[in-house]
């Protein structure tokens, strides 16, 4: 089917002016269609002739009457005149006088019970249409009346009438029946055809009559209430949606237009407010199917709505001119010209695109225009009196439209909004491997960059340590004064010094002790050769979080320094290290002791190895204090912080 | 009479090693070559009490050379002599089975004197490798614990996991304590200690051998925790 379309779509694009004329021999026949269905419909529902006798059918149809014009409310005289005339009668098209109302005469005759033994048999009167009211008479007896006479009668343009005839009436023989006909003012005043007969027979009749001009509507009506308060309800949540108000809109208007079919009592504003409805409803729909075909006329929009302005504002001062009945006639004029153009501009531009909702909008389009022409031509009666307004019963294609439009919309959101949430998942993925990728570099990065430091820290320790004591060796043995006994002691320096940066790039994690120790295993068996015993006297310190190879580097040799210090000058024999937690001072103490010859750190001794000591502590946010025991001895204290390290300018 | 067989490349050092030894008449040194695969060979050959193997061999590591010697002679202590007794290097010649490690700048009393700690139990672990090794057998070691009576180690893991008694040792070596200061702080002699420590190089081996066993076994540790 689908196939078919475009192609179809294609070959319009190719060649307009033939679509444009197709179109419209297309709108022209199915305009006939329609007057043609509707005439049969309503004249299947009656037939002819101004008297007779229950026929074995058992009703009379009556397309004829006679007839007579009276001033007076009373039954006209026996000497009055009557002439025949047919049902349906327009007063318009007859040309009757308004001033005076007008006495339908219909004669049947009644066989009685002994006849057709059906004289107990309940009888029914349905007039298909009347306006305004009626009064009906059987032999001089009045039995019903259509609705409330003047001098404020019910409006009753559009209602089909229906009434029981009391058996009592009925006499044997000749019966007459008497229609008294008010036009109230009423400038579509008329009878339609009447049908007298057994009410189990005319009451079906009258039902599906019924149905379809008052019931049906009032069923429209209600759903379109719905749909406007839905609509607007939906526009009113998400302003950006212009469909939904203009369908609401629309819908009411609509709802408007259409109370004056059915309402028996429509206040005096309602009934003119059902045509500047009409041209609203015109505009609007076509404003709602351009939206729905998603196509945009910026400049043929805004002039239908100011037709629509106009109109109104035209139709207002017309009422107030006492004109109603002539401006009607021009507004509807204009609008019934109008419609073949905008029903031709919808359809080119709801066929760029073919989609179902769009072709349903063609079909809605088209049986709406066409029944907005039928029901002008019926309002002016050009097409008879009696004949149905198919306005009311063409909505619901739109409204049919409308559903499928949301239906569309429903499944596309929730569509979009799982592929939302699919691209959305998709989305967050790649992010997520975008910033793993980027922490990984990062990473490798800060590797680099850590292994740069490293490297360059390394570079700086061989060159100031190792590098320059080699160096130095070496220009003193090429002076040639250098003993064995010297030399195996810078050698021995040499790879201590390098063993030292060995132990500060093993992995202590901020543990001071195992730094401590592991000096300790390195220094102790020199010391132990020199004669010297090391006391271990550790206190369990807390990890100290700037404990990095650097600074264990330092501390290394701030105590080896002490060490060698106490090996070197202080002649001692014992050296006693403990370490502490000074919590008030937020301080972690190493101290070492020596019992070997107190020295004044003013003097000579301390000399520059001391200010490397106080400078590498500085750098750490510690210090070092040396302070000379009374009665011989050393006593040197390594302060650090215990927690985070903050440097201090270099001393 | 201990019998030494000596891999060493450095024709130097094994010169030294010879002579040093030589000054202990109660070492005998029945073999001394310059690769592996001569180390191999005399290991079969010669299958000395003591092997003393330097681990930068031209041809394979010394790593090897261990690791054969305690798979055919489960008696033979292995001592590594290395430059800087560093981490990577010791832990590695202990997994493949090194009872021991000597430093090459060690005078020759001090070489004498660490061969001799072998034999009598285990060479002296140095705090970084003491702390390493309480890493390696449970994450928990590092916390200093109250040291727990013996009866609550668990028999089933005693081969490869820590008993706290080497637990605690490892602590104290991590510390900086020696030998006899360990035996002081815990009431043992020094030479509990070594045996304990002697265990511990043990284990290492047994741990590296059996990843998956250690694994078990640290499971059931933490479920009877």
């Amino acid at each position: 089917m689908k196939p078919t379309v475009w192609a179809l779509s294609a070959r319009f694009s190719d060649w307009l002016p033939a679509r444009a004329a197709r179109l419209a021999g297309r709108f022209l026949r199915c305009l006939g269609a329609i007057c043609f269905i509707t005439t049969a419909a309503t004249a299947a529902i009656g037939a002819p002739d101004g008297s007779g006798q229950t026929s074995p059918a058992g009703f009379i149809t009556f397309d004829q009457a006679q007839f007579l014009q009276s001033p007076s409310i009373a039954l006209p005289p026996a000497n009055s005149v009557w002439r025949v005339i047919d049902l349906p009668d327009s007063w318009r098209i007859q040309k009757r006088d308004w001033r005076q109302y007008g006495w339908y005469r219909l004669t049947f005759r009644h066989l009685g019970a002994q006849h057709d033994g059906k004289s107990g048999e309940q009888r029914a009167i349905y007039i298909t249409r009347v306006t305004n009211n009626v009064e009906i008479y059987l032999n001089g007896s009045s039995f019903a009346v259509s609705g409330r006479l003047g001098p404020k009668p019910q409006e009753s343009w559009n209602l089909t009438q229906y009434f029981l005839v009391p058996s009592s009436l009925i006499r044997e023989g000749e019966n007459e029946i008497l229609i008294r006909l008010h036009p109230d003012g009423y400038a579509r005043a008329g009878i339609a055809q009447v049908v007298i007969g057994a009410s189990y027979l005319v009451e079906p009749m009258f039902a599906r009559r019924h149905f379809i001009q008052t019931t049906a509507p009032q069923l429209i009506t209600g759903v379109l209430v719905v749909m406007a308060v839905f609509s607007l309800t939906i526009w009113l949540r998400r302003r950006s949606e212009t469909m939904f108000l203009l369908f609401g809109l629309m819908a009411t208007v609509a709802v408007v237009r259409l109370f004056h079919h059915y309402l028996r009592d429509t206040p005096v504003w309602l009934g003119a407010l059902a045509v500047p409805a009409m041209c609203w409803l015109t505009t609007l729909q076509v404003n709602f199917s351009l939206h729905y075909a998603n196509r945009s006329l910026p400049r043929f929009e805004r002039a239908l709505i100011w037709l629509a302005v106009i109109a109104s504002v035209f139709l207002a001062l017309a009422v107030m001119a006492n004109a109603f009945w002539a401006a009607t006639g021009i507004i509807y004029g204009i609008y019934a010209l109008l419609t073949p153009v905008l029903t031709a501009v919808l359809i080119y531009q709801l066929t760029r695109v073919i989609t179902r909702g769009n072709i349903l909008m063609i079909v809605a389009v088209l049986f709406t225009s066409s029944f907005g022409i039928h029901d002008f031509l019926n309002y002016r009666e050009l097409l008879g009196y009696d004949r149905l307004y198919l306005i009311p019963l063409g909505l619901p294609l739109l409204l049919v439209a409308v559903a499928a439009l949301l239906v569309r919309r429903f499944v596309e959101t929730l569509t979009n909004y799982e592929s939302l949430n699919a691209s959305l998942a998709n989305r967050v993925a790649i992010r997520e491997r975008d910033l793993a990728a980027s922490f990984a570099r990062e990473r490798e990065l800060d590797q680099q960059r850590a292994t740069a430091e490293e490297r360059q820290r390394l570079m700086r320790d061989m060159h100031d340590g190792i590098g320059s004591q080699l160096m130095s060796t070496l220009a003193v043995m090429r002076r040639g004064t250098l003993t064995q006994a010297a030399l195996e002691s810078i050698i021995a320096d040499c790879i201590d010094e390098l063993k030292l940066t060995i132990d500060s790039l093993e992995p202590v994690e901020r543990d001071l002790l195992v730094v401590l120790g592991n000096l300790r295993y390195r220094l102790e068996p020199r010391l132990n050769a020199a004669g010297i015993t090391l006391e271990w006297a550790v206190n369990d310190l807390p990890p100290l979080d700037y404990l990095d190879p650097e600074n264990v580097r330092s501390v290394l040799r701030i105590v080896q320094e002490a060490f060698t210090n106490t090996l070197k000058h202080a002649n001692a024999s014992h050296i006693l290290l403990s370490t502490g937690v000074d919590r008030m001072a937020s301080r972690v103490l190493v101290r070492v002791i020596d019992d070997g010859t107190s020295f004044d750190p003013e003097q000579v001794r301390g000399g520059r190895g001391l200010a490397n000591m106080k400078s590498r502590a500085g750098n750490m946010g510690g210090d070092v204090e040396i302070i000379p025991l009374k009665g011989g001895g050393t006593c040197v204290t390594l302060l650090l912080p215990l927690t985070t390290f903050r440097a201090k300018p270099a001393a | 009479m201990p019998s030494v067989l000596i891999v060493e490349d450095d024709v130097a050092f094994r010169d030294r090693y010879v002579a040093t030894l030589a000054r202990d008449p109660s070492f005998e040194v029945v073999g001394s070559v310059g690769t592996a695969a001569e180390g191999l060979n005399a290991l079969s050959l010669r299958k000395p009490d003591i092997l003393l193997v330097d681990l930068g061999l031209p041809d394979q590591s010394g790593i090897e050379v261990i690791r054969y010697a305690n798979k055919t002679l489960p008696a033979c202590e292995c001592m590594v002599v290395t430059v800087f007794g560093d981490e990577e290097h010791v832990l590695a010649s202990i997994e493949a089975g090194a009872s021991g490690y000597l430093l090459k700048d060690a005078s020759e009393d001090s070489f004498l004197s660490g061969i001799r700690e072998l034999m009598a139990g285990g060479s002296p672990i140095s705090p970084i490798i003491a702390r390493r090794l309480l890493k390696r057998f449970h994450a928990d070691a590092s916390v200093a614990e109250p040291v727990r009576s013996s009866s609550d180690n668990v028999p089933v893991e005693s081969d490869v996991s820590l008993s706290e008694r080497e637990r605690e040792i490892l602590l104290l070596a991590s510390k900086g304590y020696n030998y006899p200061e360990m035996g002081k702080l815990m009431g043992i002699s020094p030479h509990t200690v070594t045996s304990h420590v002697k265990k511990i190089y043990r284990k290492l081996a047994v741990h590296s051998r059996g990843e998956a066993v250690f694994e078990a076994n640290r499971m059931g540790l933490i479920r009877t925790l």
